[in-house]
């Protein structure tokens, strides 16, 4: 009996100490890995479980982010770029499903986003306040067009039909890698998370109490530390991205110049200040979101209502318009930017 | 028959006791670990590791290694900044002092954060967007 008692007396302890081996807690990561900061949250009622999880997410994206890099010299993406107007180049799967992904968005947005801009985007530089001289953006827009980037997937190949032609996955690979960790992720026993590749967020499950994840949107004319979120919105099982022109920008005699560059111009598009979209993958936020934003606010709007996505977008006067499906999930805080 | 002198023998009553007083002690020591909010300090990381963890209210300036030289890291006064950085546009160094979230040199892979009872910046945010 007594025994009895001193090992129920052990049990009890040990069961009291482990802290509730059964509730669920937030295990949360960041780490630098695609020339970006990317932090994986994830609710987990194992600290361990939730660390090897991670682990492997964050490998997948490293993966990732070596194929699809547009400056590293050993990238498939730059293995394509240096073949153009010579010969097929073959290629994984994952950058196959990114290119054929990106051609579909550059379909649906009319050219909007298109990621055969690279030769453009080439001849700017955000930091050093460079802006390419005419004749020499003149030449490079003529490489620009998505529908010279041609596909073959029984053969797993892209070719790019012109010689000069670069593509740049800059604005969809984030997506599509924040799709493949939270994949990875569900795939390891995690059932609720959110893994943040910079503003690209794809969210799965739920918060620990059951509710959804709160996201918050960036103001894009921030004057303080008390006004950097312009709004909360509520998501699960949903992925959200911003593309905004206060990212990466100079002033000059006035005129903003930022990086997200209209394709058929070679210049920044002016419309809009900043444009977050929502539905269910990461690789089609991301890209959406830059092509919406090139679109402008009353384009962009008809493509996200006919696409069935959910979107913000403050225009160039501050103005905030949003679908029908985000209101009520939507918190907007203060004024209008 | 029991003895009326010393008793060395529980009774059920005892048993029951001891029981509770096992279970409050552990259990308070689990509410307060719950429930109490943690010290504050700051994380950081160089090249994917982690390298310090110190209390943000003990003025202390440490350097670390990223790929592209020494980043020197700077507490006082229960704030942080990045004091020098051998990165181009310096983005993480014009940041200055700041007494919640994160400063993050990406060219030399340093990752600075509060975390614990200072950082209550966005705690009911989940993730950023933008």
């Amino acid at each position: 009996m007594k025994k009895t008692f001193i090992v129920f007396i052990a049990l009890a302890i040990c069961a009291l100490s482990s802290c509730n081996p059964g509730k669920e807690s937030i295990y949360k990561e960041s780490r630098i890995t695609m020339d970006t900061l990317v932090t994986i949250t994830v609710s987990s009622s194992s600290d361990t479980v939730a660390k090897a999880a991670v682990d492997k997410a964050f490998r997948e994206i490293d993966k990732l982010g070596k194929l699809l890099n547009f400056f590293a010299g050993d990238s498939e993406v730059t293995l394509i770029n240096k073949s153009a107007g010579s010969m097929p180049v073959t290629v994984s799967k994952e950058t196959l499903d990114v290119i054929e992904r990106a051609l579909h968005v550059a379909d649906k947005t009319e050219g909007a986003f298109d990621i055969s801009i690279g030769p453009v985007s080439s001849l700017w530089d955000f930091h050093t306040k460079t802006m390419p001289e005419e004749d020499a953006l003149k030449e490079k827009l003529k490489l620009v067009s998505y529908k010279n980037v041609v596909i073959d997937r029984k053969n797993s190949t892209v070719f790019l039909k012109k010689k000069g032609m670069m593509i740049d996955l800059g604005g969809i690979a984030k997506g599509y890698a924040a799709d493949r960790a939270a994949e990875v992720l569900k795939n390891s026993g995690i059932k609720s998370g959110i893994v943040a590749a910079a503003g690209d967020i794809r969210t799965f499950g739920t918060r620990p109490d059951g509710s959804a994840w709160n996201i918050g949107i960036k103001n894009p004319r921030q004057t303080g530390d008390d006004d950097e979120i312009l709004a909360v919105i509520r998501l699960s099982d949903q992925a959200i991205s911003t593309s905004g022109d206060y990212e990466r920008y100079f002033i000059k005699n006035g005129i903003r110049y930022h990086h997200i560059l209209d394709p058929k111009t070679g210049r920044p598009a002016y419309g809009c200040r900043s444009v977050s979209v929502i539905t269910k993958e990461g690789v089609f936020t991301d890209a959406f979101s830059t092509g919406v934003f090139v679109l402008g606010p009353r384009r962009g709007m008809e493509i996200l209502k006919k696409m069935g996505f959910d979107g913000i977008i403050v225009d160039s006067d501050g103005n905030i318009l949003m679908t029908e499906g985000i209101k009520g999930k939507i918190e907007v805080k203060g004024n209008k930017p | 028959m029991r003895s009326k002198g010393t008793n060395h023998n529980t009774t059920f009553g005892d048993k029951v006791l001891l029981l509770l007083l096992v279970f409050l002690s552990v259990y308070s020591f689990i509410f307060i670990k719950e429930v109490m909010p943690e010290g504050s300090d700051i994380r950081i990381e160089a090249a994917g590791k982690l390298l310090y963890t110190l209390p943000i209210h003990i003025n202390k300036t440490v350097e670390v290694n990223g790929p592209l030289g020494t980043t020197v890291v700077e507490i006082r006064d229960s704030r942080v900044r990045i004091k020098e950085s051998p990165c181009n546009n310096k983005i993480c160094v014009h940041e200055g002092w700041v007494r919640s979230g994160a400063i993050i040199c990406l060219p030399n892979r340093v990752i600075v954060s509060i975390t614990g009872k200072a950082n209550k910046k966005h705690e009911d945010i989940d993730g950023i967007t933008g």
